[in-house]
């Protein structure tokens, strides 16, 4: 995808590279994108404090379905891949075809990581008795989530075609480290989104005693 | 050539509208569901609001059109003159463009007030209308016996009605008095509310999003499934008005009618009353008698409520009075004599006034809506054109329950003449 | 860059050996005829083809809107089934708004915008090419539901087990443009095989995947211009001296690529509603119905706007032309553009005054909308300074545009009448509506769409438009127009509630119906004529020269037909209005020293947009046939997704390619003429 832009020879008005400017305004509509999903989910959980019930007709609470410990590890790996990502941007800059490759393969790893966690954590829930059609809840959770996954898997596709572009010598250059700067900004991008629905869907459910939506406390574990 | 004719396209423009505005008539403005023609104070407040924006549009109107028409025609380029004129600088003039934004904001200023008034006024009974409706002030005075009692409702300062929207019909419930599904006494397509009292309406909605108009009282405002709705309106003169769902609800939503009753209070109660009355037992060996048989067999009465008769259905229309209402299948049958009706309105000048039912069109208008509803099939097996397109009588396919497939429910003449007989004795 | 071609430049892109890309497939770089239509990076041919679809599919809502009115000119009539009424007017609205509007506006940006800020091409060709063709791939996907609707009135499917198994037998959308959850959406509790009960079938289905790719055109669309505009002006060519039309177009697209991503996660909800059982929008699980509301008009009022404000460019680039004047307060119009685009998203509650929002929302909605004549005021204040004290020539743009500032202000004010949100609840829903929003969208929007037309018809084809013939037509929409949509306002507030299919006699709404109808049929022709008028003038019309309208921008410096790489050499801009400065001034344009010996560098063609395309089209007929049950449609989603996927793919490797072309004479632009109108 990264090839998707042409590049005309005139310098830009603004001096902006026109590829980098196209990618800047996909993000900003993004920006709105996953907030309309995150507000989505927000508004039914305000609305929906109680959590949601299962097959089996109990009454399940949000902090006894998430696993916070394993949510926070794949955030960190998340945030790891970013550091990563910015190596490898500065290595193209400098030219450094090969620790670019070694860099790059980090953030695939990483990234790989992420996505299994969060195939784990959906096969939990479901087994937890959390399912698309059994609550408002898991409809909002589940695809805001899985966007936002969809989100980094198309990243790691991205990374994996440009990590084997690198071997055909045509990511070199200006414009080479130009297209690598480019997939590490909706690399960013995807990972600040984390941050947030992070904050937003899991952390704010510990907030104080009863977390931030009053929910009360669990009654079945 | 053309260019002469053409610039004075706007001239004609506003001569057609001349035309178009003078063609309407008075009788024009209180047409059944005219807007213009308030009878409530909800209407009557909306109407203000939308004359004060009428003035305010006509000015502007006359105003900016007239510097527009003039414009055109004072600076249009004649023959001899330069080509081009000699202000060709035009970058604008601060003065003018602050001027003028302060007068458009000045503009707006003068409808922004009586709007937030109007909104707030509109949004529940106001103060000034619950005195004089109190319920437990009118409503038990005018009670006969005085032996009738309603503990819940007295406690409530305003009538309360449930409106509850259904593809494609309303119900009326009156739970302070007891007119409410689980009492078996509902009220469909047909409101009957106090003359100068002040109801208050709940909004719900059982499927999709309906939306409750009745023109000449009060604006419309929506049943939101999954929402709790609510408005208020009064009537202050008594007569048959006419209302309609405003929000695009499936196959039939044109068919989507109700009528409301403003009636004096005293019949009110006397009409509550009889509301609550089961139905009278069928003459024996009779026709009715028949209809009510195949009311059973014909499982209608698996849907349909007759107090007195069938209790088993909740999902249709209230029966047990239908021979009593001006009108049938979601208010889009008339039950009332055509030809007398418009002349009698005609001659009041007054579309609230109504003529009684007509039991002969009444059975019409019955054997109709019966023998048409359904699929393919219609009186003697001769498929005829539906009534309401998609309404739930026969089309048990849209619950969407496996085994409850499209029922093929078949009717002789002779049957849906004993149906009718049985439902016109439903007083 | 490894795609610099190294040969001299030739005079013609058929001199060239064909070309291989990267992949070593060879490209459609010497295509003539259909093939170089299918494969052309030019944004003029590209805007061509916008225009083509989009007249073609205003004349079929049309005619979509003919019916409607055939039905409604007489109470108690049948002329069509009150289904099928339903899928009309559902269809009528999505093809004007959708089909007709947006893409005319696009062919507009399209071919204006490269020249008017002195560009030889969009910033990205190719990704221009795929924006047209997912178009064309989501048009079609929408009106292909009128196929399988005909094959189900005519019987084709009787013998198919799936068709016997169908529950819902409504193939066209029938929930109206705005497609209001749950009647869109689903109720009760989801099956084991996580189907939920609906109301609708799977016409809601092509109508959300339609939806869906159209949204991805536009965006791609957006972000293209955004990056042209901002990128890719000419010398000296600062943000204020842009010519207002390219202006809106960066208003526009800002607003497209901010409102659309409403929609779009609407939709994937409604999808997943319908599709997978899930809870959204379906009040028997706790959905909230009112959600589709709100997310639907946070994109529909901005998309209001995106419809509104490239005929408002439009109109200030004729006005100042045929008044002689340069625009009256140039800032300030561009700022109230800028200003209307910001409200627009704050304004979106007022499509939804009878939802019960509750009295304080109501009221803060109600004053922002109010708010938002402000600047729409001030636009007609200034085209009415434009015309203050010019020479006003009368032609057909101007005649179009004059009819524009008065539908428009008409439709304004009624705007201004729904902005008192107690009488808005008498009108919301009414023909009251119907009036105001087509005096907007019709009386200002297309009036403002065909001056367009017929100002840069000269430009785009080297032809004039037939004028007494533009002029009847002119005469009959304006005529036919105000026939039909002026007695909606009565019958609006005489109690008339939109979407009805019929109406019993005695309501007094007869008569109104009946001219409304004549008026329909008045207007269908004159637009009918005005349109053949443009198609007749691009094939046989009457040669012109390259500036028959004495025009003020830098399009009309350029020959007509535009040649394919726009500018021979890139112009300087010393001032606003450059080419009427230019010719009249003392601020000459200049030109730089590009193109010349070198030759111009021309991207190469591509198929790979198209075949993108096509995968959407594939998805898109394919999603509602799973929900048809129609066995193995699985299997069409997902090659199209492979299609979508490859064509990509290899245009991604494919690199942008290109060669190099000899400019004829690097010399001068073409000849500057004298005030040649012929009117």
């Amino acid at each position: 995808m990264s090839q998707v832009a042409e590049s005309s020879h005139a310098p830009t008005s603004t001096g902006i590279d026109h590829k980098k400017l196209i990618m800047w305004l996909f993000l900003a509509s993004d920006c709105m994108f996953f907030g309309t999903l995150i507000s989505t989910h927000l508004l039914y959980r305000k609305l929906y404090p109680t959590g949601f019930t299962d097959a089996e007709g109990h009454q399940r609470f949000i902090q006894n379905l998430f696993n916070i410990e394993l949510t926070s590890f794949s955030t960190f790996i998340l945030l790891m891949s970013s550091f990563l990502m910015a190596l490898a941007v500065s290595a193209m800059h400098k030219g450094q075809i090969k620790s670019f490759r070694r860099n790059i393969l980090g953030v695939i790893f990483f990234g790989l990581i992420f996505l299994g966690c969060q195939v784990y954590e959906f096969t939990h829930f479901l087994h937890q008795g959390l399912t698309i059609q059994n609550s408002v809840f898991g409809s909002t959770f589940y695809v805001l989530t899985g966007t936002h996954g969809t989100h980094v898997a198309i990243g790691v596709l991205w990374l994996i075609i440009l990590y084997f572009y690198s071997f055909t010598g045509k990511l070199v250059g200006h414009m080479g480290a130009l297209d690598v700067e480019i997939a590490g900004l909706y690399w960013h991008f995807v990972d600040i989104v984390w941050i947030i629905i992070f904050t937003a869907v899991y952390l704010v459910e510990y907030l104080g005693p009863t977390g931030f939506w009053g929910t009360g406390l669990p009654l079945t574990k | 050539m053309f260019s002469r004719i053409f610039n004075k396209v706007h001239l004609f423009t506003i001569s057609i509208f001349g035309i178009l505005v003078s063609a309407c008539s008075r009788d024009d403005l209180n047409v059944r569901q005219s807007t213009l023609d308030p009878k409530g104070p909800v209407a009557q407040m909306q109407f203000d609001v939308f004359m004060d924006t009428v003035w305010l549009v006509v000015i502007l109107f006359a105003l900016v059109g007239g510097l527009l028409v003039y414009a055109v025609i004072k600076f249009r380029a004649r023959p001899g003159q330069d080509a081009r004129p000699k202000a060709e600088k035009g970058h604008g003039n601060p003065l003018i463009e602050i001027g003028l934004i302060t007068a458009s904001i000045g503009a707006l200023v003068f409808i922004a007030i009586p709007t937030l008034n109007a909104i707030w006024y509109t949004d529940d009974v106001p103060a000034e209308a619950i005195p004089t409706s109190k319920l437990s002030a009118w409503y038990q005075q005018l009670d006969e016996n005085g032996k009738e009692n309603y503990p819940k409702e007295l406690a409530g300062d305003v009538l309360e009605i449930d409106v509850i929207g259904k593809q494609w019909w309303f119900r009326f419930e009156y739970p302070q008095l007891g007119l409410t599904s689980d009492a078996k006494h509902t009220v469909p397509n047909e409101i009957v509310i106090p003359r100068g009292k002040a109801v208050r309406l709940n909004l719900r909605s059982e499927d999709v999003i309906h939306s409750f108009w009745l023109p000449k009282i009060a604006g419309k405002v929506d049943l939101m499934p999954g929402r709790k709705n609510k408005m208020w309106i009064q009537g202050d003169q008594a007569g048959h008005y006419y209302g309609q769902c405003a929000e695009f609800c499936g196959d039939s939503h044109a068919y989507m009618l109700f009528r409301c009753n403003v009636v004096e209070p005293e019949e009110f109660a006397k009409w509550v009353k009889e509301q609550k009355k089961e139905a009278a037992p069928v003459e024996p060996n009779s026709k009715a008698e028949k209809g009510k048989a195949l009311f059973a067999a014909k499982t209608c009465a698996m849907c349909h409520n007759i107090s007195g008769h069938f209790g088993a259905g909740n999902f249709g229309p209230d029966l047990t009075h239908i021979a009593s209402r001006r009108s049938l299948a979601g208010a889009w049958l008339d039950n009332r004599e055509r030809k007398a009706q418009l002349i009698l309105e005609t001659q009041t000048k007054n579309t609230e006034s109504t003529t009684p039912v007509d039991p002969a069109v009444l059975k019409a208008n019955l054997i109709k809506w019966i023998g048409s509803s359904g699929t393919s099939h219609g009186i003697d097996g001769k498929p005829s054109k539906d009534v309401k397109p998609g309404n739930r009588m026969h089309y048990y396919k849209m619950f969407n329950v496996v085994g409850l497939n499209e029922s093929q429910q078949k009717f002789t003449a002779e049957e849906l003449d004993c149906l009718a007989e049985y439902l016109l004795t439903l007083k | 860059m490894s795609h610099d071609t190294h040969h001299a430049p030739v005079a013609s892109k058929l001199e060239l050996a064909p070309e291989r890309s990267d992949l070593g497939l060879i490209r459609p770089d010497r295509s003539t005829g259909w093939a170089d239509w299918l494969t052309t990076v030019d944004h003029k041919k590209i805007g061509i083809m916008y225009g083509a679809f989009a007249m073609l599919f205003f004349l079929l809502g049309g005619v979509e809107a003919l019916a409607i009115r055939t039905q409604l000119s007489r109470p108690d009539n049948d002329f069509v089934t009150a289904r099928m009424y339903n899928q009309l007017f559902t269809m009528h609205g999505t093809t004007m708004i959708f089909l007709g509007v947006m893409p005319l506006s696009a062919a507009f940006f399209n071919f204006l915008v490269p020249l008017q800020i002195g560009a030889r091409d969009v910033a990205f060709p190719r990704l221009n090419a795929f924006s047209l063709w997912t178009f064309v791939a989501g048009a079609l996907v929408l009106n292909s539901s009128w196929l399988f609707e005909f094959g189900h009135l005519s019987g084709w499917f009787n013998n198919f087990d799936w068709y016997k198994s169908l529950v819902y037998t409504d193939f066209a959308p029938a929930n109206g443009w705005f497609s209001y959850a749950p009647l869109s959406g689903t109720f009760g509790q989801a099956n084991a095989a996580l189907q939920a009960p609906r109301f609708t079938g799977v016409g809601t289905d092509f109508w959300i995947i339609g939806l869906q790719i159209l949204g991805v055109a536009s965006l791609a669309a957006s972000f293209n211009f955004i990056c042209t505009i901002i990128n890719m002006r000419a010398k000296g060519m600062t943000m204020m001296r842009l010519p207002v039309f390219t202006w809106m177009t960066l208003v526009t697209s800002i607003l497209i690529i901010l409102a659309f991503p409403a929609i779009t996660v609407a939709l994937i909800e409604l999808m997943f509603d319908r599709q997978f059982g899930a809870n959204f929008f379906n009040p028997s699980a706790g959905g909230q119905p009112i959600l589709w509301q709100h997310l639907f008009w946070i994109f529909g009022h901005p998309e209001v706007y995106i419809l509104v404000l490239p005929a408002m460019g439009i109109v200030s680039e004729v006005l100042p032309t045929f008044s002689g004047k340069s625009l009256f307060g140039y800032p300030i119009i561009v700022f109230s553009g800028a200003v209307i685009g910001f409200l627009g998203f704050a304004v979106w509650s007022h499509h939804m005054f009878t939802t019960g929002l509750g009295a304080v929302p109501t009221a803060a909605f109600a004053l922002l909308t109010m708010a938002i004549a402000v600047p729409t005021g001030v636009k007609i204040f200034n085209w009415l300074g434009t015309l203050w004290g010019g020479r006003i020539r009368f032609t057909p743009p101007m005649v179009l545009s004059l009819g524009f500032i008065w539908m428009f202000m008409c439709g304004g004010f009624s705007g201004v009448m729904h902005s008192a949100a107690p009488a808005d609840a008498q009108q919301q829903d009414s023909y009251f509506v119907i009036a105001h929003f087509h005096y907007v969208l019709l009386g200002g929007v297309l009036l403002g769409l065909m001056s367009g037309l017929y100002f840069w018809f000269p430009k785009i084809f080297g032809r004039m438009p037939n004028a007494p013939i533009a002029y009847i037509a002119s005469g009959l929409v304006i005529l036919g127009f105000n026939l039909a949509f002026g007695p909606m306002h009565y019958l609006g507030l005489a109690g008339q509630p939109r979407r009805t299919h019929t109406y019993h006699a005695g309501n007094g709404w007869e008569t109104w119906n009946y001219v409304a109808t004549i008026g329909a049929f008045i207007l269908g022709i004159g637009i009918f004529l005005a349109f053949a008028n443009l198609v007749w003038t691009a094939f046989k019309g009457k040669k012109c020269s390259p500036d028959p309208w004495d025009g003020r921008t830098l399009e009309w410096s350029l020959p007509s037909p535009v040649p394919e790489y726009n500018f021979a050499r890139s112009p300087i801009i010393a001032t606003r209005d450059a080419y009427n400065e230019d010719k009249y001034g003392e601020k000459k344009i200049g030109y730089e020293n590009d193109g010349g010996e070198a030759g111009i560098h021309m991207p190469s063609q591509s198929w790979m947009p198209l075949v993108a395309g096509f995968g959407f089209l594939m998805i898109g007929i394919g999603m509602p046939l799973i929900a048809m049950g129609v066995p193995h449609a699985g299997w069409v989603v997902i090659s199209g997704l492979g299609v979508m996927f490859l064509g990509i793919l290899l245009w991604a490797l494919e690199g942008p390619g290109g060669y190099m072309l000899k400019t004829p004479t690097p010399s001068s632009p073409a000849p500057v003429t004298a005030n040649t109108s012929s009117y």
